[in-house]
């Protein structure tokens, strides 16, 4: 019984962090219809860099968010204005799917040649650290990473309700004519869109570099779990997402306890194709997903 | 509009690049410089078989993969645990894939665009998955050993000249069945959807059933190209075998020659191909490889998304007079056109 609570409640730790994740991917798609397959590679390069500052500096890698959140908003605003937004409308979103998947590319061999394959762990002297959780032992970084994850998703949320800025963005993803012809600037909503949605990538990355081991193609196991929360959320649909990611999440950790990690993993996939046969659109999408 | 001399051009440069191909290996200075000609081949027939789905249904799936590591996994594991003939076991294998390819199909075909190729690289990566776990009949991530289909006196060299034979048969009947489907109802269908396909639909096309053909036929041959590739190799990693960069390499070489011409995938796996090959022996296998590699896959989808065969079609249309009054138009040039 306690082994099931245990995995309750890393299931939804996990979940968290997914749930972030997810969000970027949701933002992607709501201002161009992007599907960014590049996303998890900017994770795993957030969490290199996160690594490459605990090492050199030696404080918190939780203070390399100052320099990587800025920058990763800078960069997800580049891809969008000199890559995403020189695509063909016609076929932006299988073109946009290969052009993201190329960024991938690049990103983990430029890893690959800067810091080798050799896989890495950011040295924390709280790393053991273990807390006492309604009865079950966590260990202190996963509770950390998922105070993270939803501290931000909690400030996205804000961002997209309450400023003008959110309401423009929300507008951009509803209807994107509409929004233009009431005075919104779309091609710069769309920019901020992305580097909104890369900024998720780079807490998420800390976050990872926290508790787990990096490696440079690590972002091939985050993608096939993500884009299997879209999916199953509903393309677009940012709640379906957070929903899908602890459903998920907690799904995927109760499984290891009778199937071991490794086929666990594919309740993911397994997910994502009944998805597909029962509801193509997603179990929260709208109308917006019925369309991709 | 279709003259005498055309005709007589296009049979000539086919004759040739038959000839080319047969008497490839009889000019191959050494063995190695023939496995080499064999791996381009081989990424020929894989990007061939990919553009069966991508080239006409405009379906890019990025997991096809998938298929060829079925297909290699099938032959290998018949020949092993059922003691089947290779050959037989080759076109078994096929034959399994492209049952396979139905369930798979009918899941993936329901969604479009962004989703479908989601589900295409999903599905390599599960496979991945369960070919690594599943070690009591795959061999999991030690990998399996395919038994030599030829006699162990057929020396190395030997071996590269028939394999690339094969390949080359193989090659010859899928263009042929591309070329054939292109003229076809059945083609002219499969188009309809890649421009648009709900007007497609409207007209009374049966896109389920079309597209899902068009996917099978793409899984068999893929599959056979999988198969044919492990009898030569001799040896299959899962690591290797169910790679999204084997599946992104069929999609790159394929856009880069041209998914609407007969020959794009081809003259694309020689470009990409010599390349891949050209570097790996001037650098070693190192990582700035997937570097080039995702450039060249970012310049191409940018700059060059029809590919190269187009291009340089359409420079030699503008050097020539007077075009005919119907000419087969994309619903994005049309558009392009409305709104000049």
């Amino acid at each position: 019984m306690s082994l099931v609570f245990q995995s309750l409640v890393l299931g939804v730790l996990m979940g968290g962090l997914y749930a972030l994740l997810a969000a970027g991917l949701t933002l992607y798609f709501g201002v161009m219809r992007v599907v960014m397959i590049a996303h998890s590679a900017f994770l795993v390069l957030a969490a290199y860099l996160a690594w490459t500052f605990t090492v050199h500096t030696g404080l918190d890698p939780m203070l390399s968010l100052l320099v990587t959140v800025p920058l990763f908003f800078a960069l997800g605003v580049a891809v969008q204005r000199l890559l995403v937004a020189r695509l063909r409308p016609a076929t932006l979103t299988m073109m946009s799917v290969l052009l993201t998947f190329a960024v991938a590319l690049v990103v983990e061999g430029l890893l690959g040649f800067v810091f080798s394959g050799t896989h890495r762990r950011i040295p924390l002297s709280y790393s053991g650290a273990r807390l006492e959780l309604f009865g079950a032992s966590v260990a202190l970084v996963k509770l950390i990473a998922f105070g993270l994850a939803v501290v931000t998703l909690a400030g996205l949320h804000v961002l997209l309700k309450v400023t003008r800025f959110g309401q423009a963005l929300r507008a951009t993803m509803q209807h994107r004519e509409a929004a233009r012809l009431l005075g919104v600037d779309t091609d710069r909503v769309a920019g901020f869109g992305f580097g909104l949605g890369l900024a998720t990538a780079a807490v998420g990355g800390t976050a990872l570099a926290l508790d787990s081991t990096i490696y440079p193609s690590l972002h091939w196991h985050w993608i096939g779990p993500l884009m299997a929360i879209i999916v199953v959320g509903g393309l677009g649909s940012v709640a379906g997402a957070a929903v899908a990611a602890l459903v998920l999440g907690v799904g995927q950790n109760l499984l290891q306890l009778p199937l071991g990690t490794t086929w666990a993993q594919t309740f993911f996939y397994a997910a994502l194709f009944l998805t597909l046969i029962l509801r193509p659109q997603g179990f929260f999408g709208g109308r917006l997903a019925q369309r991709f | 509009m279709r003259s005498g001399s055309e005709t007589f051009v296009k049979a000539a440069g086919l004759v040739g690049l038959a000839g080319l191909v047969v008497a490839f290996p009889g000019l191959a200075s050494d063995p190695f410089v023939l496995s080499v000609g064999v791996v381009i081949i081989s990424y020929a027939v894989l990007a061939t078989a990919w553009n069966f789905v991508g080239g006409f249904t405009g379906y890019i799936s990025l997991g096809h993969a998938a298929y060829s590591g079925l297909g290699g996994y099938a032959t290998g594991l018949l020949i092993l645990r059922a003691d089947v003939n290779p050959w037989v076991a080759l076109l078994l294998g096929g034959l399994v894939v492209a049952v396979l390819a139905v369930p798979v199909g009918i899941a993936a075909l329901r969604v479009r665009g962004a989703s479908f190729v989601i589900v295409s690289i999903a599905l390599v990566l599960v496979l991945l998955l369960v070919f690594q776990s599943w070690e009591s009949v795959t061999g999991g991530s030690d990998g399996l050993r395919v038994p030599r289909p030829f006699d162990a006196d057929v020396l190395r060299p030997e071996q590269h000249q028939r394999f690339f034979h094969l390949h080359a048969v193989l090659l010859a009947v899928m263009l042929l069945c591309w070329w054939v489907i292109d003229r076809s109802r059945f083609g002219m269908g499969l188009k309809a959807i890649r421009e648009d396909e709900d007007k497609a639909r409207s007209l009374g096309v049966p896109t389920v059933r079309y597209k899902l053909a068009a996917f099978v036929v793409s899984a068999f041959f893929t599959a056979l190209g999988g198969g044919l590739y492990a009898l030569w190799f001799g040896f299959l990693d899962p690591i290797f075998q169910f790679s999204i960069l084997v599946g992104s390499n069929m999609v790159l070489m394929s856009l880069l020659g041209g998914v609407r011409s007969l020959f794009g995938p081809l003259v694309g796996a020689v470009v990409v191909g010599y390349a891949t090959e050209f570097f790996k022996a001037q650098y070693g296998d190192t990582q700035m490889h997937l570097v080039a590699m995702g450039v060249l896959l970012a310049v191409v989808v940018l700059f060059l998304p029809d590919g190269i065969i187009p291009a340089v079609r359409g420079l030699l249309a503008r050097l020539r007079p007077g075009q005919a009054s119907i000419r087969e138009v994309t619903q994005e040039e049309l558009a392009a056109e409305v709104r000049r």
